[in-house]
């Protein structure tokens, strides 16, 4: 019996897990309101990260800590979508405005994904002092069958989940399809970030979603993005609770 | 039971190809040229849009790896190389801009620790105050620990594994001169010389590329070794360009470490 049983949790160890319908990918914070209402939860983790599976509001989802940060995402991402086989990749939180029209309390959902944090210098001598306004952008290089790399300015998002996300209402502010931003930076310099809306398009910044959206790209499965300027957790789980509900 | 038992293989077959001792990574086609050159009875196993080549260098059962550049890419192939062929050993290699003006194109950094310094909060500045790097406060990579729950700051970065660096320390580059230091990962490429050494006294760092300190920092979440190659590619003291055939000295080097390197644990 007991090797019976040793053969048997290797069996769960090596076996793909059931597929699910929508991996949810988000802080540990941010996951929290979404957790509290999942029905039939289940947990794993793997090396760094950890995952949870059940039912949420009728569909069959896994859920990711991203940590906040683009390589924790992009390796929870990853072994999430190894795993679980998601249709679909929603990344979801708080993001701080880009775009000087956008007020607390805004939705920006995602028309699509930037990873802004790209940049080439031109050179300049010692005590020539640094230029950051003047720096290029250098946009990631996404690999694509063939061992080709393309050089992405922005990634896509699932055009069927946008239009369902351009619906959602918004619990103290409007609803605005623009360019999710992100990078491991917190910019409190408004001509940079002026400088970087000028560059990237973006209309708001977070530590993870472009980030995100590459890595789904690069393993073939749709993304869309939903951030709340300068949100709660609980509006951002709102938010998701909207999309899943109208997602078919 | 037996029959239990041939199902668990079978599955274990199915799911995953036998283990490899070295993943060797690069990020670019120059960069693994060299060292699929030198891979004895390899076949091609493609995950996604990234390639793997499988085959023997030495007495190592070895994987290499078309990573593509920076982040997203590494760290997606890095995960899916780690679970797919379980290697003992991740070595990271490639091209570099030398960030200390004693480097010289073709020199090799071997890392003692890697790291990612693109990462920082900015101070609040007013409109029309500009943008200032220098003042730029730096954020460490964080890894959460599976056996507290806690999230970890890695100040320094990811150290390389002392064995494999005293093997490299003792292999030869046939290209250059051969150094430990420190290795910078970002998806930039700083040409400001006042810039360049901000970062050298800020992280320590001799070389700057887009991926060592990544990997470093998956290897160190499943406890896997890790050791990083990085050849001199332009040396933007002594004005010298991007010289993307230095990939040659580092494939070569690489090459080198894998036929000395003892067997591993």
């Amino acid at each position: 019996m007991k090797r019976l049983i040793v053969i048997l949790l290797l069996l769960t160890a090596v076996l793909p897990a059931a597929p699910v319908e929508v991996l949810l990918a988000a802080t540990e914070t941010e996951l929290q309101p979404l957790l509290a209402r999942l029905v039939d939860p289940h947990t794993e983790k793997h090396a760094a990260w950890q995952f949870w599976t059940g039912t949420l509001d009728g569909k069959v989802v896994a859920l990711t800590r991203t940590e906040g940060d683009p390589l924790n995402a992009v390796a929870a991402t990853t072994l999430a979508i190894r795993r679980y086989a998601p249709k679909l990749v929603v990344t979801f939180g708080a993001a701080r405005a880009h775009d000087p029209a956008l007020r607390p309390g805004d939705v920006v959902v995602s028309g699509s994904f930037a990873a802004f944090d790209g940049m080439i210098s031109a050179h300049r001598d010692l005590n020539g002092g640094t230029a950051p306004l003047q720096w290029k952008i250098l946009p990631h290089a996404i690999m694509t069958p063939g061992e080709q790399e393309k050089y992405l300015p922005a990634f896509p998002a699932y055009e069927p989940a946008l239009a369902v996300a351009q619906k959602l209402t918004g619990a103290r502010g409007r609803v605005v399809t623009g360019v999710l931003g992100s990078a491991n930076q917190v910019n409190h310099e408004p001509d940079r970030i002026a400088t970087l809306r000028t560059q990237w398009g973006t209309s708001c910044e977070d530590p993870e979603s472009a980030h995100i959206a590459g890595c789904a790209l690069l393993l073939g499965v749709p993304v869309i993005g939903v951030r709340v300027i300068d949100g709660t957790d609980a509006e951002a789980a709102a938010l998701v609770t909207q999309l899943l509900g109208g997602l078919k | 039971m037996k029959r239990l038992v041939l199902f668990l293989m079978l599955v274990v077959a199915l799911r995953a190809a036998e283990p490899v001792d070295v993943l060797v990574q690069g990020a670019e086609k120059l960069e693994v040229a060299e060292i699929l050159a030198a891979l004895v009875d390899s076949h091609k196993t493609e995950i996604g849009p990234f390639s793997f080549w499988v085959g023997r260098i030495g007495s190592h059962r070895i994987a290499v790896s078309l990573t593509g550049q920076s982040l997203i890419n590494c760290t997606t192939s890095t995960v899916l190389g780690i679970e797919e062929f379980h290697p003992k050993l991740i070595v990271n290699q490639g091209t570099s801009g030398a960030q200390a003006p004693y480097l010289k194109l073709h020199d090799i950094i071997v890392g003692q620790r890697a790291l990612d310094y693109g990462n920082f909060t900015s101070p609040v500045r007013a409109v029309g105050a500009g943008s200032a790097p220098f003042a730029w406060i730096p954020v460490p990579q964080r890894l959460r620990d599976s056996a507290t729950g806690q999230l970890v700051e890695f100040r320094d970065g990811f150290a390389g594994d002392p064995a494999a660096l005293a093997v490299a320390l003792r292999t030869s580059n046939p290209m250059g001169r051969v150094f430990a230091g420190v290795i910078g990962s970002a998806h930039e490429v700083n040409l400001e010389l006042d810039r360049v050494r901000w970062s050298a006294q800020t992280f320590g760092m001799d070389v700057e590329e887009m991926e060592s300190g990544h990997v470093a920092a998956i290897a160190h979440a499943y406890g896997i070794r890790y050791i990083a190659f990085r050849v001199v590619s332009d040396a933007p003291y002594a004005g010298v360009p991007f010289h993307p055939q230095a990939a040659r000295a580092t494939a070569l080097f690489t090459v080198n470490f894998l036929q000395t390197i003892p067997a591993l644990p």
